[in-house]
């Protein structure tokens, strides 16, 4: 594998109700991570975004975002109708791929237009599942009770509350090699990433155990030595408990938690960890994303100081 | 929503069933827009000039997508409400759900005097449509001022502008319109 | 330097107007299934699965990749999900094969689909708002500015409307067949958006396409003979700026010519086979031609005229019948990179192009500004 940095992260951070459209949103956000990066634009070798269609309440919504790029002339760029995190998983494999040596990867997400607990009532199986109209909060309470009669907290939390509705941009750009070294004094170098899913239906998932969690982190060497700090996408308590838990993080392990704005929380958290290590906070730090009720699916990354 | 094929024969198995979903957005008006809007109620089609390449896109987006430099207020300019047809179709509208067009019309992409990019998906009134061109000259029909609803969707001029129609002047030539399909 | 790429296997589901026999997930359980036995391999041998589709509001499942993980065989597995609009078939097969030349996965299998039956597609185009232009009355206006600067008979589009359903016929999973098609029966059918007549016009389709991809090892083990991958190309333009020409954009120039370059392909008109280009609309064939340096600006449908495009020309063009005759939107694109790979492995059957060494496949999307292509042989790279 190239050894391959996030070496400029920029973010809006969690904003309430948002008057811009998703694209003005994007805008300063790119530009500042790629100023930041001091790489001119034009050597951008790659770009990914993640976004949804749904969040926007309009299809082909991530088309318009093209114009916080700059996309004239033509760039070679791609989009998953996911998080960020996912987007900047495609860039980092297109730059192992050898060709490219810089990559953008960017994500936004508007939740504030919509009611969030209906539209992600649209992630479940549409013949079994979506017709209950049964919401993430209410997944997520089911899961917490599990947790609980599991022994793994002292009491159930109430979940069952609205879940966050913040907007947000969040963009990275990643280095590959020297160059990586020579635009960053820090560099936080990806010493692993991974993603895993585990089984949509929760009838025949073990609620108290996230499976999918645990063979990512141990895929991206999580393992290999001591994590300072932790960026975990958990939208409630009982989440961060099975996130340690079943990656393995020591109780001592700084951790910073929260899932809000969606689509951009997993890369906003990658990038805080990231940040960590450009600010010399941190020497080996986790980003992590989740997808989906009851994280089934989840994307960690390692990174490190030096390389 | 899939078609209910079970009505057919009340005996059939049930293949499909319509499962229809209602989801509620606020759609809000941008302060770039909210500012443009302002101007259409006023009968004024306004734009941004890119201070870099000069470009003027009206509607404004707040930014240029070529230079990637944002524009405000002080890049402001006021574009005609006249123009020329660089593209053009005749729709048979598709009976989806919400549609409520229900005879064949014309839509337009338009070059304003004054802008540089067009504006697309322009309704054609009081022009036969078997008598549509690229390079005819067209105006806007105002709508009265209380009903000029401007939005963020679509292409920005709301229910201010209701259609263009035919101006009468001289079409314009093929190098007014070569480089301005879309 | 990259691994090599090949295709082991391949698989489609038959193309309808309604797929009621099976659940969304049946649909590419059916795809999946079947490409993962043309490279006699089973789900477990999978490492990754990486899945395409176009907008979610098609179906009405919001990041579909969630609920199909269990079909798929993912639970445990990396799954991810691709979207950049109508070209988003070829971006999946091409975000797969990345996974497979970066060395990060060595058998990945990648599936597109659409089930336009359990939605409504024109609906979910106009965001439910009335006055829905459709893709085809926005692509109308790109059509007629091609016909105004090449001069282009009329009849042509005719022509490749009836090339294209005549290949069809002899493609098992097509969707749309019209035995009796002719030049009269095109030019007489209903005009839908101006210049663009109904039976120039891509059908809707419930359809999915499977593709598995290994690296060297696994091409070298695969029990039928791969195709394997040259060269992969994307490119993305902005949709509407002043000066930008949608008839032959700079994008999909570019992307040509990339993926031409990463092919060793220097004059693609004599090096290519066969191609199989995305073409919704009958005239984008000539369009398309042009634009990806096949034939001279304005020049493109005289090699319709003269029949180079036919199955047995000198330059076959869309010998399954093409997004003209089966048109599950998300899977569209991938079917163009699948029939590319069937025809240098030999396994394209009645719509075979004889001796088929190297083939393109091309797909396009949002306001003709994304592209996507691959070239694929016989030989290894």
């Amino acid at each position: 594998m190239r050894d391959v940095a996030i070496v400029s992260f920029a973010t809006t951070g969690p904003l309430p109700a948002v008057d811009d459209t998703e694209t003005q949103m994007l805008f300063p956000v790119i530009s500042e991570a790629i100023e930041r990066s001091g790489i001119p634009r034009a050597d951008i070798g790659f770009t990914c975004s993640g976004s949804a269609d749904y969040l926007a309440g309009t299809p082909f919504a991530f088309v318009g975002n093209l114009e916080a790029v700059g996309a004239w002339p033509p760039i070679s760029e791609s989009h998953v109708d996911m998080d960020g995190a996912w987007a900047m998983y495609e860039a980092w494999v297109r730059l192992q791929h050898g060709d490219v040596d810089v990559a953008l990867a960017f994500s936004s997400g508007i939740s504030s237009r919509s009611d969030l607990r209906e539209v992600l009532c649209l992630q479940n199986d549409p013949y079994y599942l979506m017709p209950l109209w049964a919401d993430h909060g209410s997944l997520a309470g089911l899961q917490a009770r599990a947790v609980a009669e599991a022994g793994l907290v002292d009491e159930v939390v109430d979940t069952v509350a609205a879940p966050p509705a913040s907007d947000g941009a969040a963009a990275v750009i990643m280095v590959a090699g020297d160059r990586a070294r020579e635009v960053c004094e820090r560099p936080a170098w990806i010493r692993g990433i991974e993603h895993r899913s585990d089984p949509h239906y929760i009838g025949v998932r073990d609620l108290a155990d996230v499976p999918s969690a645990q063979v990512a982190a141990a895929a991206a060497g999580v393992g290999g030595g001591p994590i300072d700090l932790a960026e975990l996408s958990a939208a409630h308590p009982h989440e961060e408990v099975l996130l340690r838990r079943a990656m393995g993080l020591a109780d001592l392990v700084e951790v910073n938690a929260g899932a809000d704005p969606l689509m951009v929380a997993g890369l906003a958290h990658i990038g805080a960890a990231a940040t960590a290590i450009h600010e010399g906070r941190a020497g080996r730090t986790l980003g992590h994303a989740a997808s989906g009720p009851c994280l089934q699916q989840n994307l960690v990354c390692v990174m490190e100081g030096t390389p | 929503m899939a078609e209910d094929t079970a009505t057919e024969d009340p005996g059939a198995p049930v293949r499909f069933m319509p499962q229809l979903i209602g989801l509620d957005y606020t759609i809000k008006t941008n302060p770039v827009a909210a500012a443009f809007g302002a101007a259409l109620a006023d009968g004024r089609i306004t734009g941004h000039r890119c201070p870099s390449c000069q470009r003027v896109y009206a509607p404004p987006k707040g930014f240029c997508p070529i230079c990637v430099v944002p524009t405000g207020e002080a890049d402001l300019v006021e574009v005609a409400d006249r123009g020329l047809v660089t593209s053009w179709t005749v729709l048979t509208p598709i009976q989806y759900a919400g549609q409520k067009e229900r005879e064949d019309y014309a839509l337009a992409s338009i070059l304003l005097d004054g802008a540089d990019g067009t504006i697309g998906q322009q309704r054609l009134v009081d022009v036969p449509l078997d008598e549509i061109r690229m390079g005819l000259r067209v105006e806007a029909v105002w709508a009265p001022p209380d009903e000029r609803v401007a939005d963020d969707r679509g292409y920005g001029l709301g229910s201010a502008v209701s259609g263009w129609r035919p101006t009468g002047e001289p079409d314009a030539p093929p190098s007014a319109y070569q480089e301005h399909t879309l | 330097m990259a691994e090599r790429c090949a295709v082991v296997g391949i698989a489609q589901t038959h193309h309808k107007k309604v797929r009621d026999d099976v659940s969304l997930a049946g649909l590419l359980r059916e795809a999946g299934q079947r490409a993962l036995d043309d490279a006699a391999m089973t789900w477990r041998d999978v490492d990754a699965v990486v899945i395409g589709t176009a907008p979610d509001s098609f179906e009405g499942v919001m990041m579909p990749e969630l609920y199909l993980a269990d079909a798929l065989g993912a639970a445990g597995k990396p799954i991810m999900r691709v979207h950049t609009a109508g070209s988003v078939g070829g971006s999946t097969a091409i975000v797969a094969t990345h996974l497979v030349q970066s060395g990060v996965r060595k058998r990945v299998l990648t599936i597109a689909f659409e089930k336009q039956s359990e939605g409504d597609t024109t609906w979910g185009l106009s965001g439910g708002r009335s006055g829905g232009v459709g893709a085809g009355g926005y692509f109308a206006p790109h059509i007629r500015a091609y016909i105004e600067r090449s001069q282009a008979p009329e009849y042509v589009g005719w022509m490749v409307a009836v090339k294209d359903r005549l290949n069809a016929l002899k493609n098992p999973y097509a969707h749309l067949k019209v035995p009796d098609i002719t030049l009269e029966k095109v030019r007489d059918s209903p005009m839908v958006w101006e210049p663009v007549r109904r039976l120039e016009s891509c059908p809707a389709s419930d359809g999915a396409c499977a593709m598995v991809l290994t690296d060297e090892a696994g091409g070298d083990r695969a029990p039928r003979p791969p195709a394997w991958v040259h060269g992969t190309a994307i490119r993305s333009e902005l949709g509407q700026f002043p000066g930008r020409d949608p008839v032959n954009p700079q994008g999909g120039r570019d992307c040509a010519a990339d993926v031409y370059a990463q092919a060793g392909i220097t004059d693609p008109r004599r090096e290519v086979d066969v191609v199989e280009m995305y073409v919704p609309f009958s005239w984008y064939e000539p369009m398309w031609l042009e634009n990806l340096g096949f034939a001279d600006v304005g020049q493109g449908w005289k090699l319709t005229e003269d029949g180079v495009t036919e199955l047995t020309g000198a330059l076959p063009v869309n010998c399954s019948g093409g997004v003209l005759s089966s048109n599950p939107i998300g899977a569209s694109g991938m079917l163009r990179f699948a029939e590319a790979a069937m025809q240098v492995r030999g396994t394209a059957g009645e719509h075979q192009v004889e001796g088929a060494r190297t083939a393109v496949g091309h797909a396009y999307g949002g306001a003709a500004q994304f592209f996507a292509m691959w070239v694929v042989r016989s030989t290894k790279p």
